[in-house]
């Protein structure tokens, strides 16, 4: 008997490759006596597949290149122990898949291969689990003084600023934004937060939300691409939070960024927006 | 896809590892392989629930019949969450109470029973189909 496994595969239905990781998960579950998780019901209820996944390595089975069961894995921090994405395999194998949303008996047999392969590779090494992105260190700031007014600058704590006074904490292949203190000053009581949706994409500089006061609306625009992991209802909530603390409890939401090291260059590190700040605030009239 | 404007999207649970969801599977696979010039098309629902741009500005702009395999509505709910144009709801379970003592099979394998009650639900499912695309409620 094979070692048993939990299995999550995409369970996919718009392209002839999710039936046949489907039928393939199927195959696994059998022949190792494993669990098999619904991606859909485990994304919207996790708590009922701990004990599966407690007690079993995880196979991941994603039909194409969307890797639906993949990025829900990775949203759950799974550790995965194997994985197979169809539509690859077949490539690589020169099989094409057809376009039949029901896999026929050739097509279930390299259903049969795939899920062979799977069970009696060797032990792989486990996938990393992702990067845990801690946010809760300690910041550092730096003032600017100018008349009677005084904006803070986190330095030398990983935030990253665009030139429209939003930024960006980094930490583990993820980033929280949020507005800088000077723009929040400038807009003064916040009255509405609206906040993205998880799962929405962003692209740099592109709109992640906004924030209202009774003076103004205020655009959030991101200094970073990605993908929105998180958003903080607290601010939503209680938009005060951003004026209170702009820079760590205010934050707006969390992104899993795609493409940090090429879009670094066109941000501005705190030492660089404190610059910045000293010249905005000079001709600071509230 | 859209070069069908009307075009019904069919969306059942996910499912897998329950006889209901495969009726609720098989029953949409059924209607669609039924359907006569391209008035319905299936989507995957996992598209939806990782947040797929695309999948969520069809189900926005084309109408939806879900199917759900048992109460937890899947298909449903992520359906409405992802912002989808319900026009219709349908479970498997309410198809199944016309077949009373029906033993449709197992998870991975429909028996005779399971089958006449997917044929029992896709032709519901095509009803549903022509009512929207013929009463002017699809524009």
């Amino acid at each position: 008997m094979p070692e048993r496994f939990a299995v999550l595969p995409c369970n996919g239905l718009d392209k002839a490759v999710g039936p046949l990781a489907r039928e393939t998960a199927l195959i696994v579950v059998e022949d190792c006596e494993g669990s098999l998780i619904c991606p859909v019901l485990y994304q919207n209820t996790p708590a009922r597949y701990e004990k599966p996944l407690a007690e079993s390595p995880l196979i991941v089975i994603d039909g194409c290149g969307t890797r639906c069961a993949s990025r829900i894995a990775a949203t759950h921090g799974l550790r995965i122990a194997r994985k197979l994405t169809v539509a690859e395999a077949l490539r690589e194998a020169g099989v094409a898949p057809g376009q039949s949303l029901r896999p026929g008996p050739e097509m279930l047999e390299v259903c049969r291969r795939l899920a062979g392969q799977l069970l009696t590779e060797g032990p792989s090494a486990p996938e990393p689990p992702p990067p845990v992105a801690d946010f809760s260190g300690p910041v550092e700031y730096a003032t600017v003084r100018h008349d009677k007014f005084v904006f803070r600058v986190p330095v030398r704590s990983g935030y990253y600023f665009n030139e429209n006074d939003c930024w960006a904490r980094v930490a583990g292949g993820r980033a929280r934004v949020g507005i800088s203190d000077f723009r929040q000053q400038q807009l003064g009581d916040l009255t509405f937060c609206d906040l993205p949706r998880i799962g929405a994409t962003v692209e740099q500089f592109g709109e992640l939300g906004s924030v209202e006061s009774v003076k103004a609306v205020s655009d959030i625009l991101s200094p970073f691409s990605g993908r929105v992991v998180a958003a903080n209802e607290q601010v939503a909530e209680a938009p005060e939070t951003i004026n209170e603390d702009p820079y760590e409890a205010g934050w707006v939401a969390e992104l899993e960024l795609s493409d940090f090291a090429g879009e670094v260059d066109l941000l501005l590190d705190g030492e660089g927006y404190l610059e910045v700040v000293k010249r905005k605030a000079a001709e600071y009239r509230p | 896809m859209d070069s069908v404007a009307n075009r019904v999207l069919l969306i059942p649970c996910s499912g897998i590892g329950k006889v209901h969801g495969l009726i609720a599977r098989e029953g949409v696979l059924r209607a669609v392989e039924q359907a006569f010039g391209g008035e319905v098309q299936t989507m995957c629902l996992p598209l939806l629930v990782v947040g797929d741009e695309e999948a969520r500005r069809l189900v926005a702009q084309h109408p939806v019949i879900t199917v759900d395999g048992c109460p937890k509505l899947c298909a449903y709910k992520n359906t409405e969450l992802a912002g989808g144009k319900i026009a219709r709801s349908l479970r498997v379970l309410d198809v199944l109470k016309e077949h009373k003592g029906a033993q449709p099979g197992t998870a991975t394998t429909l028996s005779d029973e399971g089958w006449k009650v997917v044929d029992a639900l896709s032709s519901e499912l095509m009803g549903e189909v022509q009512a929207l695309t013929g009463s002017g409620e699809v524009a």
